[in-house]
């Protein structure tokens, strides 16, 4: 890698009770990168994403941000869930500066840049609107807004489209990325949704559950800026049967692990 | 494309269902010729309060007084428990017992002995509605705390919110809804308290005052009057919170924010598709 990493997940080891969730897991990031951790439900990815966030003490391991330690320690990263948990009394712009009324109060000059970052990414005819009147892919967006305003240079996307239908996910997609190449950040974004991982990432996590394990990072070589044509390349299509049968087993020359089901 | 406000419309039906009330009354009492000494017409009832509308509007000021100084202090001490309690979990595990058994006493038994305490004045009368009025409260704000979604606690946490600030931004305004509840249940026995306090301790007269006096009397129009007057003071101050509640949770029935609220705050308005 070419820089010191932003984040370094060394040797990570986490369980709950006897059930082993986290088994060693290692992971360097680059900044500016986007890393997604691909794997189906039970394979920790909720518990890396939990203390990479700071609210989730692990048993041994460390997790640092630009060479500090940020285990157990919130406030270092931006976060965003499926659930947009916005505050329903607060406008779209009013939910986007959060951070800053959480903080230190919101001056007029944070409502100014909410409203420019808002208005340059499509948002500009909502900014006086209350959640409780936008749909489910407009929330999902403020709610990315907010972790931008927010200010932190790396930010932790845990499943943000799950909740969303295909074609708006398609859209919140192409969005995420054109934001992402505006703005550099770093992006760590969990899903189990494999076409997700491989249409986003620069370099795709695959997990295993029992103990959640990392089976395989997978380095995805598509030109950007991608289009939804991307997904139909052989390149894509090759990316996605190895994801698969790392998975699901099945055949697999290079698979390194017996095939589980 | 003019349409009736909502408020409006609940407003109209309000006054129809309230017209009809006395409408019915009115037949009842005329169709089956009762005699005025035993039931008056509502007519007859409110032309007698016109009549003496002085005295009318004097008591009915000292009840409505003492109603509203005791319904805000129940009110403010309601929401001070209620967030003391839940955030200190040791008092709220002490309080809420003692809560529960403050409502069992009958409130007839708790005016004698403040009578005794703190004499014939205002304050017997003030704890009373206070004491009706903080109950219902204290549970709804208590219950509103307790169901903030964790998440959105974790949320607060990591966006770098100190706890002050998470409680005032996130937690309190999340119990704005049940708050509103628990006023509204608590102005309709508000009334009620103000007129037990005024039975057992009264150095001026008020409408409950008046009402047992008239009662004594045979003055039958003037039982219904002093009915009426308290039914008034309850009604009104129910309609005062559900306006109150409007105003206060725009979100609820609005999709943007009202524009007097961004300008208010300088906040950019949203643009407008052309």
């Amino acid at each position: 890698m070419p820089h010191a990493p932003k984040l370094a997940i060394c040797n990570v080891r986490h369980a709950f009770g006897a059930n082993r969730v986290l088994d060693d897991v290692s992971l360097d990031i680059a900044p500016g990168e986007f890393v997604c951790i691909l794997g189906a439900s039970g394979c920790g990815k909720s518990t890396l994403f939990n203390a990479v966030s700071g609210l989730l003490r692990i048993d041994s391991g460390a997790i640092t941000l630009d060479g500090t330690d940020i285990m157990g320690k919130p406030g270092y990263v931006g976060y965003m869930l499926q659930k947009d948990l916005l505050l329903p009394w607060r406008t779209a712009l009013d939910n986007i500066v959060l951070g800053a009324a959480l903080t230190r109060g919101v001056t007029r000059e944070d409502r100014a840049q909410a409203a420019d970052l808002a208005r340059r990414y499509g948002l500009g005819e909502y900014l006086d609107h209350y959640p409780g009147a936008m749909s489910g892919g407009m929330r999902q967006r403020i709610a990315l807004m907010r972790t931008i305003a927010a200010g932190r240079e790396l930010m932790l996307l845990d499943e943000p489209f799950g909740a969303l239908d295909s074609q708006t996910r398609l859209a919140m997609q192409k969005w995420l990325l054109e934001i992402w190449s505006g703005l550099k950040r770093t992006v760590l974004f969990v899903t189990h949704d494999i076409d997700e991982a491989f249409f986003l990432a620069d370099r795709v996590v695959v997990m295993l559950p029992r103990p959640g394990r990392i089976a395989r990072i997978l380095h995805v070589d598509l030109p950007r800026p991608r289009d939804i044509a991307c997904m139909a390349s052989p390149a894509f299509m090759a990316l996605k049967a190895e994801a698969l049968s790392l998975l699901y087993g099945g055949p697999d020359p290079s698979a390194s692990m017996s095939g589980a089901a | 494309m003019t349409r009736a406000h909502p408020l409006l419309v609940r407003c109209g039906f309000w006054l129809l269902a309230m017209g009809l009330v006395l409408a019915l009354w009115q037949a009842v009492v005329m169709i089956a010729h009762v005699p005025p000494y035993i039931v008056p017409t509502p007519v007859e009832t409110i032309a007698e309060l016109i009549r003496h509308a002085g005295q009318s509007g004097a008591l009915l000021w000292q009840t409505f007084s003492e109603t509203i100084a005791g319904y805000l202090l129940g009110a403010a001490i309601g929401i001070v428990l209620a967030v003391a309690m839940s955030e200190i979990r040791l008092f709220g595990r002490l309080a809420y017992p003692a809560l529960v058994t403050s409502q069992a006493i009958p409130i007839v038994g708790i005016a004698a002995p403040l009578v005794i305490v703190f004499g014939f004045g205002m304050t017997p009368k003030l704890i009373i509605v206070a004491w009706i009025v903080f109950f219902p409260v204290v549970v709804n704000v208590m219950d509103g705390l307790a169901r903030v979604d964790p998440d959105q606690i974790n949320l607060a946490r990591l966006l770098g919110g100190s706890a002050w600030r998470t409680f005032l931004i996130v937690r309190l305004p999340a119990c704005l809804g049940p708050l509103f509840s628990g006023l509204k249940i608590g102005a309709s026995y508000a009334v009620t308290g103000a007129v037990i306090g005024e039975w057992t301790a009264s150095s001026k007269m008020g409408l409950g005052t008046y009402l047992l006096s008239a009662n004594a009397q045979m003055n039958t129009v003037g039982v219904y009057g002093a009915m009426m007057l308290m039914t008034l003071i309850g009604v009104g101050s129910f309609s005062a919170l559900v306006g109150l509640e409007y105003m206060a949770t725009p979100w609820t029935h609005r999709s943007t924010a009202p524009r007097w609220l961004t300008r208010l705050r300088g906040a950019p308005r949203s643009d407008h598709k052309e």
